[in-house]
């Protein structure tokens, strides 16, 4: 490898700013991931009435010897997989009419989808239950999954819409002339166009019915059913919680949307929507 | 996994018998329904398991129905009851808060439980410790049967104690006497944890408001926080907090950081569960006793208790089997203590007579010192009612307990704001 | 869209597609979201328990929120947690997205571990976060007393507390802007970029004249959507503090939390939400106008 003098400079200027810049990097990661770093502490943490002192691997030994948590992440990952799925198919078609359809009614429904995400879910919990207990909806994973696109889909709609803004629909137009149903234009010109848009908001609506505990809590009753943040209240005793546990099942629940996130990352730059809305 | 295997045996068993029926053979299992029990979560990891193995050994007699068990966590469990009644899913029988019962009662979706008290005298099982059961009855019969009790009684470290050269509290003055002492050293007097999630601290004012023979209510039942008796008790937190015995910080603590402070030693004196001495480890045990009941500037004694109930709900398919089912599940709650796997105490003189409790002096001494000189936060009033769950859950006592512990307001104007914002809520 | 409105059957059936491709989100809204807030502003004008309806009582209940001192002080408080909320976590967001853009070794490993705080489940991190400040011997109070500070009571006073909350919540929501972000930033004209490099740009310059100004339109949706997000954040606040001490950090969605299921006053609580929502619509449909003008032109 002979290189001139010149860009050999060159590029070792480069490899020390690289190296300035992952310095700065793990820096800024170390402080900003203490409160995580902190949980993965706590896991070792010894359970109470345990006479174990000092940290140990214990509660992971226990969690997966006593407790159902391989059925919660099981029950995690299904609920969370199929409310994303389910959120795209109600958001893409949505996304699409709202991006291009014109006139008064749509103006109208893009209006009511937009005050719809301003409702706190926190407070209609129980007309929910009582309307889900109706159609023996409680209880099942389905019934809590339902609700998850109900919450996410707004947001979704509008992810989806933004991003075939960007889409030029003179690529539709051409192929309606061709003899395309409005339908099949849509499926095989504006969808296939769209992966990071669908991305975006397949990562949103999975972050969303992956981290919620309330309406779990509430609809969610045998231990078989319990998602992973269900999971973690049976350790939440009257006035006392077993920590070490939670912690542990809090680290294992870490891993799947870490895993998915490292491995989606490999295929487009996060992001899709942020550039389509910047865009035009 | 035991319990898996034998909920399959008693799932296969169930689909055998309704196979059996289907076929048109006379089966006994048929006909009776199955109900639910509903279970919080008491103790320690291995509560749950414990009260599953009881729940499902029990074996109905012909005609009633078997039971099936269902954890339920603490976390919302208002709105995993109010949901359930509001959809008529309620089980046949649960376990619940300690004011739960009055609520649903009043809402009327409960059956009382005198039936099932005049069962249990004529078989000569009625041993329930002085005072329970006419804590649960109300004018519309006995709202549930009480199973279990959260009693609070003052615990200190020996150890820190000596450090401090002070003595064990007798009353209030010598209280405050001790706390000094302790905060010389940097150790806190009086642990509580007064955060809005959690009702630590409220339990703690409220066992001192009885300790002194006053209360939120008076004896009819009307609200009534603004009595020299409660004034008094404020003053004495007040002097708590000017003189550092409660730690500043405890005004945003959750439970698990009061606990935390425990086991660290940071804390030397506090009111807590009979049994919060198990979150130690067993070497340091004895390091933690429980102080005999102290007493108050006019010489009353007394503390807080709440008396965990055994509902019955309307939405049962057969009433016999749920009487049936808590008859039998009150003679095997025992099994709880003798495996140690719960923290409060027993409320059946049967079940405290028991040696694994006789032969736990700190047990010995919160059964016969402190739970005579009981009260739950009804009083002074003698009659529980629906609207204690938010006198003991609500935003407005959370938010008195915080202004106590800022130490920065006057007694009597925060018993006049607290009685304001109950009335409020009490309408 | 003229294609749509010749009055051709071809246009008619298009109009037709269009509407049945609304309709799965149309139905699902109707039930799921509809439903409930029909029962709810019926709750909103009774004043029965959770159960019962109780007496038909008008607007009392709303009569009541307006005079709650407690509402006025959620209400300032939202405001404030919403502001940090947004644009604390989008300046964070936005100076971390143009430094992952940057070259470096293992930049892709940063990217993931920097989403971490949104990834990782809220009821997790914030016992992570109690864990480092709650009490005297915790972390950050023993760091802050080394440092000189005296003890500083980072849940427990209430101006602290009302900090804490506001840079969990930048902590929890950066990630999302970051991502946002990261895709604005994949838009720019890079050779714009350079040329204006070349002229002599410094990176200030450059950042204020021209990455800002050519992300600009997923900025402001950034920050709506945010608001919308903040306003309704229920767990963020509630699992740290739970509106203490003394209702120091008690959001409007806090309040209406416990006065419906710790008060057990459903008709006040859910006024309270219709209030809050009522605001929030107004407000965001504004800036969304703001934002569809200025993109037309």
């Amino acid at each position: 490898m002979s290189v001139n003098p010149a860009v050999s400079r060159k590029a070792r200027q480069r490899a020390t700013m690289g190296l300035i810049r992952l310095l700065a990097a793990c820096v800024i990661t170390a402080v900003l991931l203490t409160p995580i770093l902190a949980v993965f502490w706590l896991s070792l943490r010894p359970r109470l009435y345990s006479d174990i002192v000092g940290p140990t691997l214990d509660n992971f030994r226990y969690i997966f010897v006593n407790t159902n948590v391989l059925t919660w992440t099981v029950n995690s990952l299904s609920v969370a997989l199929f409310a994303t799925v389910a959120s795209l198919l109600v958001a893409a078609p949505a996304g699409y009419v709202l991006s291009r359809a014109k006139g008064r009614i749509v103006s109208i429904y893009a209006m009511s989808i937009f005050v719809i995400q301003s409702f706190p879910v926190v407070v209609f919990v129980i007309p929910l239950f009582v309307m889900f207990a109706a159609v023996h909806l409680v209880d099942t994973l389905a019934g809590v999954a339902i609700i998850y696109v109900a919450t996410s889909v707004s947001v979704a709609c509008w992810m989806m819409s933004a991003y075939f803004d960007t889409i030029p629909k003179e690529l539709e137009e051409a192929a309606w002339i061709d003899g395309c149903s409005v339908l099949s234009a849509f499926v095989r010109i504006v969808l296939r166009n769209s992966l990071p848009g669908i991305l975006s908001t397949a990562i949103y609506s999975f972050l969303l019915a992956w981290n919620d505990y309330l309406i779990a809590l509430v609809f969610l009753r045998s231990d078989s059913n319990f998602t992973l943040p269900i999971g973690l209240q049976t350790f939440f005793q009257q006035n006392q919680t077993d920590w070490g546990p939670v912690m542990a099942c809090a680290v294992i629940m870490l891993l799947p949307p870490v895993l998915v996130f490292a491995f989606l990352n490999r295929f487009f730059s996060i992001g899709g929507v942020g550039g389509a809305l910047a865009g035009k | 996994m035991n319990d898996i295997m034998r909920m399959k045996r008693r799932t296969f068993l169930a689909g055998s018998a309704a196979a059996i029926g289907a076929a048109g053979l006379p089966s006994l299992a048929f006909g009776a329904e199955e109900i639910t029990f509903w279970d919080m979560v008491w103790g320690a990891s291995g509560y749950t398991d414990a009260a599953r193995e009881v729940a499902l050994a029990y074996e109905p007699a012909a005609g009633l129905g078997e039971v099936s068990y269902q954890s339920i966590p603490w976390a919302n469990w208002y709105q995993t009851f109010t949901s359930a009644a509001a959809s008529r899913t309620t089980p046949a029988v649960s376990s619940g808060a300690a004011f739960l019962p009055f609520y649903f009662m009043e809402q009327g979706v409960m059956i009382p439980a005198d039936n099932l008290v005049s069962k249990l005298d004529a078989a000569g099982k009625n041993d329930f410790l002085p005072g329970l059961l006419d804590a649960m009855t109300t004018h519309d019969g006995i709202a549930a049967m009480p199973w279990s009790m959260d009693l609070r009684v003052l615990w200190y470290r020996r150890s820190l104690l000596e450090k401090a050269g002070a003595d064990v509290p007798t009353d209030w003055d010598s209280y405050i006497a001790a706390g000094e002492k302790l905060a010389k050293i940097g150790a806190v007097g009086l642990g509580i944890a007064a955060s809005s999630t959690t009702t630590d601290a409220k339990h703690t004012i409220s066992a001192l408001m009885i300790n002194n023979g006053g209360g939120f209510f008076a004896e009819d039942g009307s609200l009534d926080c603004v009595n020299d008796r409660n004034i008094e008790t404020l003053e004495f937190l007040k002097e708590c907090v000017a003189k550092k015995i409660i730690d500043p910080y405890a005004i945003s603590y959750n439970s698990d950081n009061v606990e935390t402070d425990w086991i660290n030693g940071h804390i030397a004196m506090g009111f807590g569960q009979t049994g919060m001495d198990r979150i130690v480890p067993e070497s340091e045990r004895d390091d933690l006793q429980v102080a005999n009941p102290i007493l108050g500037p006019h010489g009353d004694k007394g503390t807080v208790y709440y008396i965990n109930p055994l509902m019955m709900f309307d939405t049962t398919p057969s009433q016999d089997s749920s009487e049936a089912f808590l008859e039998y599940y009150l003679d095997n709650i025992k099994a709880y203590w003798e495996t140690g796997v719960i923290t409060d105490l027993p409320v059946k003189r049967s079940i405290a007579e028991l040696p694994v409790i006789q032969n736990n002096p700190k047990l010995v001494l919160a059964i016969n010192e402190w739970q005579p000189h009981g009260k739950t936060i009804a009083a002074q009033s003698n009659e529980a009612f629906g609207a204690l769950n938010a006198v003991d859950g609500g935003n407005a006592t959370a938010t008195f307990a915080q202004r106590i512990v800022e130490g920065k307001s006057d007694s009597r104007k925060l018993l006049e704001d607290l009685q304001g914002q109950l009335e409020k809520i009490m309408n | 869209m003229s294609m749509f409105f010749q009055d051709t059957s071809t246009a008619r059936r298009r109009r037709l597609t269009m509407a049945g491709l609304a309709l799965p989100s149309i139905l699902m809204m109707a039930l799921v979201n509809g439903y409930p807030v029909v029962v709810a502003a019926v709750q909103s004008v009774h004043d029965g328990g959770l159960l019962k309806l109780g007496d038909f009582v008008g607007v009392e209940n709303y009569i009541r929120v307006f005079q709650d001192p407690l509402f006025w002080k959620s209400l300032r408080f939202t405001v404030l947690f919403a502001m940090c909320g947004v644009f604390g976590s989008w300046v964070v967001g936005f100076a971390l997205a143009l430094f992952l853009r940057t070259r470096f070794p293992g930049s892709a490993i940063f990217r993931v571990l920097l989403l971490l705080p949104w990834i990782v489940p809220i009821v997790v991190t914030a016992m992570g976060w109690n864990w480092l400040v709650a009490t005297r011997n915790s972390i950050m109070p023993q760091l802050a007393e080394a440092l000189g500070f005296g003890p500083v009571m980072f849940l427990a006073d209430p101006t602290m507390a009302v900090i804490t909350v506001c840079v969990f919540k930048i902590w929890i929501s950066y990630p999302f802007m970051m991502m946002m972000a990261a895709g604005a930033l994949e838009t720019v004209d890079q050779s714009a970029i350079e040329a204006a490099r070349v002229d002599g740009a410094g990176p200030w310059n450059l950042l204020v004249h021209m990455i800002l100004p050519m992300t600009a339109r997923s900025t402001y949706i950034s920050w709506i959507l945010m608001t919308m997000f903040s306003v309704n954040d229920f767990p963020t606040i509630f699992l740290l503090t739970g509106g203490g001490p003394v209702n120091a950090t008690s959001s409007l969605v806090v309040m209406a939390y416990r006065t419906v299921f710790q008060d057990f006053q459903p008709g006040y609580g859910i006024a309270i939400t219709f209030v809050i929502t009522t605001a929030l619509a107004v407000l965001s449909l504004c800036l969304f106008n703001l934002i569809r003008k200025s993109s037309v032109s």
